[in-house]
């Protein structure tokens, strides 16, 4: 499943420009050193974090796309870098443990 | 020489806290890692001619790399931390790259070393090297690569106004998040 898809089928919005790729299985954690020495190439990265480090996290683990759940507002500031580099920046407004329910639904799991 | 395609994977991840100090006499910057959350709420402090200030303390990580395939380790405790800029000056060398190499899909990410020592010996472009080989392997670079530069190319450190890496939010110990100045 790629990124666009997975907007459309769970009602995500996208807030950066980006350049849809695959999907493969989802990383969870408010940490970016975490992300940094855990997550795999292509993960969904699910995160209440907004600060801009988020975004060179993502970067460098390459992740397909971070999901900032919870509806929490995030800075313009953050989004502007995402879009630059190529992030896939998405909101939800359901809280972490829901999305991570219905990506199980769909099929896509923790690694 | 080894003639092994090193395969690196991360390796001695110590979690803590980034420290930046500087001293109001001569503004020379000082950076160190610790394991040690009570330093975090460290004073001023005299050392030789130098009186130190806290700037500033993050939450950030420190690891070496090691080959699955020979057991080479290389350490990377001369590395502070990884930043990233924000285009925020144009004749900056690190920005020019940027430029430079976005077409190509690489993105530039700035290394920088434990000051002031890293001024006088700066981390070996060998180094950056492994360090960029490292998230290339773990990366799809069919669709972008990762180029890591060293931090002496940023122009101006006292106006830049690029970032660490680094985790926020998540202790107790540290202040409410404001706007962030320029560090140096
Ligand atoms: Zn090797
Ligand atoms: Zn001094």
């Amino acid at each position: 499943m790629t990124v666009q898809e997975l907007i459309k089928i769970m009602g995500l919005t996208p807030l950066s420009t980006f350049e849809d790729r695959e999907v493969k299985g989802v990383f969870i954690s408010d940490m970016v050193s975490d992300v940094m020495t855990a997550a795999k190439s292509g993960n969904l990265w699910l995160t209440i974090q907004t600060h801009k480090s988020i975004v060179s996290t993502a970067n460098l683990a390459d992740v397909s796309a971070v999901v900032i759940t919870g509806g929490k507002k995030v800075p313009q500031e953050t989004i502007d870098i995402a879009s630059k580099y190529n992030i896939a920046l998405l909101s939800s407004p359901l809280p972490t443990y829901t999305l991570a329910i219905k990506l199980h639904e769909l099929g896509i799991e923790a690694e | 020489m080894s003639d092994c395609q090193h395969h690196w994977v991360m390796t001695n991840v110590k979690y803590g806290f980034v420290i930046f100090e500087k001293c109001y006499h001569c503004k020379e910057l000082r950076t160190y890692f610790t394991e040690d959350d009570s330093l975090l709420l460290g004073d001023e402090y005299r050392e030789g001619e130098h009186f130190y200030n806290r700037l500033e303390s993050a939450q950030s990580f420190t690891f070496d790399l090691i080959c699955t395939r020979c057991n080479r380790l290389e350490t990377f405790n001369d590395l502070i931390g990884l930043f990233y800029c924000t285009s925020c000056m144009p004749n900056c060398q690190v920005e020019k790259l940027q430029q430079q190499y976005a077409p190509h899909k690489t993105w530039i990410m700035v290394a920088f070393g434990v000051l002031p020592d890293a001024k006088k010996n700066p981390i070996p472009q060998a180094k950056l090297d492994i360090l960029s080989d490292y998230f290339n392997q773990r990366r799809d670079t069919t669709r972008s690569r990762i180029k890591i530069v060293s931090f002496e190319l940023i122009a101006d450190l006292a106006r830049c106004k690029g970032g660490f890496i680094h985790d926020v939010g998540l202790l107790t110990k540290e202040g409410p998040s404001e706007e962030r100045k320029p560090l140096f």
